[in-house]
């Protein structure tokens, strides 16, 4: 018994590092720019993909690829920033989602047109072996998969905490107008954040790939789980956003224990509303009305 | 020559206006004249479809091209609609055509449900739950007994000539789309439609000069969705077997959204040119190229619409019209926005 809750809380956690780096980048990119990037799950579909297609013409390994996704997709974030966001930036938020939401439709009809519908799995040496930690075994591929997001995170906190365009980033954040009257030149910044956040993205991506089944029509349900994890965890807060991730791991390890596989997402749901409900801005204090 | 068709006749009663509808009248009565005598089954097919995508399309418009809250999953809407009259006729023997209210009560029942928490805060909740609710509904639909899962739901066909079925559902849905767009011209000019057009400009003002924002949202959310869930049920009827992928198709979302927006969101018109452009353009195009190349097609153009022409068709004709009455060198700071 005491072991079995071991391994939901192991699993939950591990899935929760997940789930926290698909959100990561959604987050910062809503609450530092106000950009709602729906097309955010499109980019991680890709970010699957990308790891998929070097796995197999290449045979690199997906724990490389992820940290290639990264410099890729950080320069397609800037592309999409410069090219769709410069646009809609100064217009009514509502011109920009459609915007995105063209995007989102774009990119996930040219990954079916090259890819098709079918399901895909990245099967890697290691992918069915495990570890046995105390008296639990766990995946490795799910070890090596939220080792590689907790280091993203850590890597992007420290950024964001330490370094002085992170503080930058963080200034436009609270107050953009305030930011460039100090001398920070915001419209690179945007796109720097940007591209950050579509390479969060990306690598969010080849993390999901090494664990779950991927195909471009499903991409949605990805939103879905991050948009879940930033409503938890409040904008443009990677270490709120940490704790949404383990929170959301943690409930569906522990949901997926007691009923049926399908009902999960439900619960997921019923999770997004009363959340919706109960606290508007989210479980963290960034209290703001607005996305 | 067509831009008569688009003149807002409450600005002023010229002949103009007065043209425009007497233009919009005979098209109807043409459509009407079509579906009495026509004979082609593919053509009142088409048509019956661009009808109910209209209806669709403008019940959408009432809180998306008014409201500014976009609805990405108008599909979950019209399939609850489906649903609901497709279970009440397997357990309870009773047809669609008697039932639709009760689709559109459904339905408006899942839109409050959705809309009551994404609705009461601002920006792009309401957007993308929809989005991704769609994707819960369709599992729930999958898993829950009362809706055979994927085994899917068969109507009973009505006892009618093919000739007369699709007659049948080409006034039906040419009625609908007629009185729904008439109550979208209502709304336009009403207290609702100020109070939501003052919503899309700027929320603060409109809640601080007395507008009762989150109301006015859940009560135009609930008719859009009663008005999908009317369509929905009758399309179950229309194509007699409903299964969950295949009812909650993201392609009826999106088909909307594409519609409204290259047609001119936040117009009455918008939907009447947006539904048959978009339809009969991808009609054209599945002769040479697959759904996905369609929609590849489609999505560049709602990009290119959002970057660069806001506002659609309508949004066009509107500046191209002001341009005609304005003096050319109108001052810089007009000609920004």
């Amino acid at each position: 018994m005491v072991n079995q809750i071991a391994i939901i809380v192991a699993d939950g956690v591990l899935l929760g590092l997940i789930y926290a780096i698909a959100g990561v980048g959604l987050s910062l990119v809503l609450g530092i720019m106000g950009v709602v990037n729906v097309a955010h799950s499109a980019f991680i579909m890709l970010g699957s993909f990308f790891a998929f297609e070097l796995f197999r013409r290449l045979g690199i390994d997906p724990i490389i690829s992820f940290f290639l996704a990264f410099p890729v997709f950080f320069g397609a974030g800037i592309v999409v920033y410069r090219a769709l966001i410069t646009r809609v930036e100064k217009a009514p938020q509502t011109q920009g989602l459609v915007a995105m939401f063209g995007l989102m439709v774009l990119l996930e009809n040219l990954g079916t047109i090259v890819w098709t519908t079918d399901t895909r799995v990245i099967t890697v040496g290691y992918t069915n072996t495990s570890t046995l930690i105390g008296s639990m075994v766990l995946a490795n591929v799910k070890l090596i998969a939220g080792v590689l997001a907790l280091l993203l995170i850590a890597v992007f906190w420290a950024f964001l905490r330490f370094t002085l365009t992170g503080r930058a980033i963080r200034a436009m954040g609270q107050n953009r107008s305030a930011a460039m009257s100090v001398g920070v030149n915001v419209r690179q910044l945007s796109a720097v954040m940007f591209g950050l956040g579509i390479a969060c993205a990306g690598s969010a991506g080849v993390a999901l790939a090494m664990i779950f089944p991927f195909s471009p029509n499903t991409q949605i349900l990805w939103l879905a789980w991050a948009f879940l994890v930033v409503i938890l965890g409040g904008l443009g807060n990677v270490g709120n956003t940490l704790i949404a991730g383990l929170v959301v791991g943690l409930i569906q390890t522990a949901s997926t224990a007691f009923i049926r596989f399908d009902y999960v997402y439900l619960v997921l749901y019923v999770l997004l509303a009363v959340i919706l409900v109960v606290r508007r801005e989210g479980l963290s204090r960034t209290a703001r009305r607005g996305i | 020559m067509l831009s008569v068709f688009f003149l807002r006749s409450s600005e002023r009663r010229g002949w103009r206006a007065w043209a425009s509808v007497a233009l919009w009248l005979a098209a109807l009565v043409a459509l009407v004249l079509y579906g009495m005598f026509g004979t082609g089954l593919f053509f009142l097919s088409t048509l019956g479809t661009v009808f109910l995508y209209v209806v669709l399309t403008q019940a959408w418009n009432i809180l998306g091209g008014y409201g500014g809250y976009l609805n990405f999953g108008m599909v979950t809407f019209f399939g609850t609609g489906a649903y609901a009259s497709a279970i009440l006729f397997h357990y309870f023997g009773l047809s669609p055509f008697l039932t639709a209210p009760f689709a559109g009560i459904a339905a408006a029942i899942a839109g409050l449900l959705i809309g009551i928490p994404t609705l009461r805060l601002r920006g792009a909740y309401f957007a993308l739950v929809t989005m991704i609710i769609t994707f819960a509904v369709q599992i729930l639909v999958l898993s829950v007994p009362y809706t055979q899962g994927a085994l899917g739901i068969y109507m009973q066909p009505v006892g009618l000539t093919p000739l007369g079925v699709e007659r049948l559902f080409y006034f039906l849905f040419l009625g609908l789309a007629v009185l729904v767009t008439l109550l979208v011209y209502a709304i336009e000019g009403s207290n609702i439609g100020w109070a939501l057009v003052a919503i899309r400009e700027d929320e603060d003002a409109a809640e601080i000069i007395g507008v009762r924002t989150t109301e006015v949202k859940w009560i135009a959310n609930a008719i859009a969705c009663f008005i999908a869930g009317v369509v929905g049920g009758l399309y179950a009827q229309r194509i007699l077997y409903l299964e969950p992928t295949g009812t909650f198709s993201f392609d009826i979302s999106l088909n909307v959204v594409l519609m409204a927006v290259i047609g001119g969101a936040g117009t009455w018109q918008g939907p009447l040119i947006g539904a048959p452009l978009v339809l009969l353009v991808a009609d054209a195009l599945r002769v040479t190229f697959t759904s996905e190349v369609n929609r590849v097609i489609f999505s560049i153009v709602v990009i290119v619409i959002a970057l660069f022409i806001p506002g659609g068709v309508m949004g066009l004709l509107n500046r191209w019209r002001q341009r005609g009455a304005r003096p050319v060198s109108a001052p810089a700071s007009e000609r920004a926005d």
